[in-house]
């Protein structure tokens, strides 16, 4: 089950009304209960590699409180790294084998094991990973409750695409009572609503562009390329960013605060404040338990340099096991290590131009360069192979300016994606200095009813859902 | 919080949600294709006066095709209406009948019975369903006949047509506004075609049914049975005048069995009438298997003075608006066949 089904729109009105309705006691076995019931309607068979992991996690996590061995530690890191490279990685790595092989003069061919990746692996694979690292550093305590650790690793909401939430800051929230709160319940219900909008109206509906071109680039001229590239990028923001928004929306509804995940990114003025945007849970992840035991930036530039070339090919990887989300995954270092270097040298151009640092010409072009640059390097993130998307690359330079050819989109689905393109574009900037939820409870009545009947008839009206349209599955959904 | 929660939010969030319902049904009524004919013609049904009507005629397009309500009346008096649909099954029509049952009071019903012989599901399920009105029928119809995949739809039937806004135009906004008022059609569709090489020779041969399809039926139409005996309505089983036909044997097969679960059904094999009815088949078929408008006009008025003199039913007394329309409906068809 995942949002955005009738089955959801069932399952979550009786899980949240039992849940207030239950006392105290028994409302986080209900949350349990419910959260796995939601998890077992992707597969059976997925529980068992939960629930492994849950006890793998909470024995380790009980073993550390007791004594703060690194054997254990390592232990359980091993084994639950194993687990995710066998289920997602051994094909990949097998097929890397096999290619090495050949390319040494033996002759090697590359089995294709028939493994089923466990919907939300590499998700909480990562939570149960930090919650132990946590312990052993003794930045929180070992949870004694077995049952608060399962529902802490397999509630709902961030089961099956995060976000990857934090033992310190989640944990807690279960052994505090959750009233029944209107204005949290009817924030939370707003930002699902907000999601639901980006991912029927937007992703969806610029998927089947996105599709058309990237399926077959060298029907097209340069500027369809480049405007695929583009909107892969905002398909991709909508997409997972909504899928975030529900899960924060649902959570906050029964009272529960999980991780934000995005803040604006493509409003960032570099690749890195870009990361510290856009999937923000992983990108912390990332920072607090590979970056800084690497050495962050404590051993010098160029290990520092290194270490941003590492966790940045190892995210990519994160994202996929295939050579294309390496190079994505590289481009974004690199980025960042260029960036880093010819820093000094913007800056003195800045002062040579007169631009002054928190100008708007400036911040407008320096919007402008990121966005083009974590748009280039999204056609690896979507291209099926590194040809397909150095081909991309290659059209858009070299290519015929237009080819006249169906992109996937008549005039009018053209213009629907506009019109979401225009809401997100106002939603975002008015971000930037407000919180919209906060601005919506705090709206009068009738705008409020307004605003929420915008949003509902845009999605039944102009979604990409139901009999004729093509729905997409969320990007970072059931294969991650 | 908690109070002002329950005295002032809980009853606005109830009109908030009754609105957004109504606003919903509105949407979905612009958005819903306009439907006249070709079976499922639940919107201009409803516009019928209470317990206007002396016979619903049910069944699948043989049912549309072949019977005219207005042609009906003009030789017997008897009103009535064709609550067909394309390819729909028993199970389908148990349901159309049991709505049906819910604002008229017919004295018979008259169920073209070619659809014994579909699979549990056919081909326009999600047409034959989704025009009910909604009511527990509707429901009952979704959950009991539909395919499970069309279940979703059927419930919220944005999810088919939603993709039509950028068709939509002020007739479509009209049309929600202004539900579709009476019309001369009755739930018949004219069809003003003969196709080539139709009506020379029939093509005979038992349709293809599982045992297991056929049985389940079998049970759909006792049900069927047990609602018109339930109503007071006599059910009058038919196989109407057609050049693509199961054999002689296994009609009388079927008769029997349908008067093995009441003996009370008129059955009647007319598939082979022609001549009788004064139909012929080269000019009155529109393919092998349907009648075309003319033809419709000849078994219709046949049909109407084989429900009166052979069944013995008997116009109901009508208001004097109505009978003026149902007058007015079959001139109508005497003009429009003329030309």
């Amino acid at each position: 089950m995942t949002f955005l089904t009738p089955q959801f729109f069932c399952f979550f009105p009786v899980t949240a009304l039992v849940f207030f309705l239950l006392p105290q006691r028994a409302r986080n076995p209900w949350l349990l209960l419910a959260s796995w019931f939601f998890y077992l309607c992707a597969k059976p068979i997925y529980l068992t590699f939960l629930l492994f992991t849950i006890a793998a996690s909470y024995l380790t996590g009980r073993l550390l409180e007791r004594s703060r061995r690194k054997g254990a530690l390592a232990s359980c890191l091993v084994i639950l790294g194993l687990l995710l490279f066998v289920f997602k990685y051994l094909n990949f790595a097998l097929s890397l084998v096999g290619r090495g092989l050949n390319l040494l003069g033996f002759s090697f061919s590359t089995p294709v094991l028939d493994i089923l990746l466990p919907v939300g692996i590499s998700f909480y694979l990562f939570q149960a990973m930090g919650y132990v690292i946590d312990v052993y550093r003794d930045k929180v305590p070992a949870e004694r409750n077995l049952l608060l650790y399962a529902l802490f690793l397999s509630f709902f909401p961030h089961i099956v695409s995060g976000p990857i939430d934090r033992a310190d800051q989640l944990l807690p929230q279960f052994k505090v009572e959750h009233r029944f709160d209107w204005d949290e319940f009817r924030a939370g219900l707003f930002r699902f609503l907000w999601g639901a909008f980006k991912k029927l109206v937007l992703a969806d509906r610029l998927a089947v562009l996105v599709n058309t071109v990237f399926s077959a680039p060298q029907d097209f001229g340069a500027l369809q390329l480049a405007g695929a590239a583009v909107a892969f990028s905002l398909q991709l923001y909508c997409d997972f960013s909504s899928y975030s928004d529900m899960a924060l929306g649902t959570a906050r509804a029964m009272g529960f605060t999980l991780m934000e995940n995005f803040r604006i990114p493509f409003f960032s003025r570099s690749i890195a404040e870009f990361w510290r945007r856009w999937h923000m849970s992983l990108s912390f992840w990332f920072r607090d338990y590979l970056y800084i035991p690497l050495g962050g930036s404590r051993k010098g530039t160029v290990r520092k340099y290194l270490n941003v070339l590492i966790v940045f090919a190892v995210s990519g990887l994160w994202h996929g096991a295939a050579m294309t989300f390496v190079v994505w995954g590289l481009l974004n270092g690199l980025y960042q290590v260029i960036g880093g270097v010819t820093a000094p040298l913007r800056g003195r151009l800045h002062s040579v131009l007169r631009l002054k640092e928190d100008g708007w010409p400036l911040r407008l072009w320096q919007i402008f360069c990121t966005f083009l640059l974590a748009t280039a390097a999204f056609v690896f993130f979507k291209a099926g192979s590194v040809s397909t998307g150095l081909d991309m690359l290659s059209g858009m330079l070299h290519g015929p300016l237009w080819v006249f050819t169906s992109m996937g989109l008549d005039r009018w689905e053209l213009l629907a994606a506009l019109f979401g393109l225009v809401v997100l574009l106002a939603v975002d900037l008015r971000s930037v200095n407000h919180d919209i939820t906060a601005d919506y409870l705090s709206a009068p009545r009738l705008v409020r009813w307004l605003v929420l009947w915008f949003l509902l008839f845009s999605c039944v009206v102009l979604g990409s859902y139901g009999a004729g349209y093509d729905a997409q599955s969320f990007i970072y959904g059931f294969s991650f | 919080m908690k109070s002002r929660f329950l005295r002032r939010e809980l009853p606005l969030a109830a009109v908030f949600l009754l609105i957004t319902a109504l606003l919903l049904n509105f949407v979905s009524d612009v958005l819903r294709p306009a439907h006249t004919d070709y079976g499922s013609t639940w919107s201009a049904f409803r516009a019928e006066p209470e317990d206007s009507l002396d016979v619903i005629y049910l069944g699948s397009s043989y049912a549309y095709c072949d019977f005219n309500p207005s042609i009906v009346y003009d030789s017997s008096g008897l009103t009535g209406y064709v609550m067909a649909g394309s390819e729909q099954t028993l199970s389908i029509t148990y349901w159309y009948l049991k709505e049906a049952f819910q604002t008229q009071s017919p004295s018979a019903v008259v169920l073209e019975a070619t659809s014994l012989f579909f699979a549990q599901y056919q081909n326009y399920t999600q047409l034959n369903i989704d025009l009910m009105p909604f009511s527990p029928n509707k429901l009952g119809a979704i959950f009991t006949a539909a395919e499970p995949d069309l279940r979703t739809g059927l419930l919220f039937d944005l999810w088919f047509y939603h993709g039509r806004w950028p068709e939509i135009r002020p007739a479509d906004i009209k049309r929600a506004l202004f539900p579709i008022q009476r019309d001369y059609l009755k739930g018949f569709t004219a069809i003003d075609e003969v196709k080539e090489g139709v009506g020379v020779e029939p093509y005979v041969a038992d349709r293809e049914v599982s045992d297991e399809d056929y049985a389940a039926n079998l049970s759909w139409l006792r049900k069927i049975l047990d609602l018109c005996e339930e109503h007071g309505a006599t059910p009058i089983i038919t196989f109407n005048p057609t050049y693509t036909r199961c054999t002689q044997e296994t009609y009388e097969r079927i008769g029997q069995e349908i008067l093995a679960l009441d003996e009370n059904v008129i059955f009647c094999n007319w598939s082979e009438m022609f001549e009788e009815i004064g139909l012929v088949p080269t000019a009155h078929l529109y393919d092998g298997g349907h009648l075309n408008q003319d033809g419709a006009a000849v078994f219709s008025a046949w049909l109407g003075e084989f429900l009166s003199e052979e069944v013995g039913l008997v116009p109901r007394e009508q208001a004097a608006d109505n009978t003026a329309h149902w007058q007015e409906s079959a001139q109508w068809w005497k003009d429009y066949l003329a030309q």
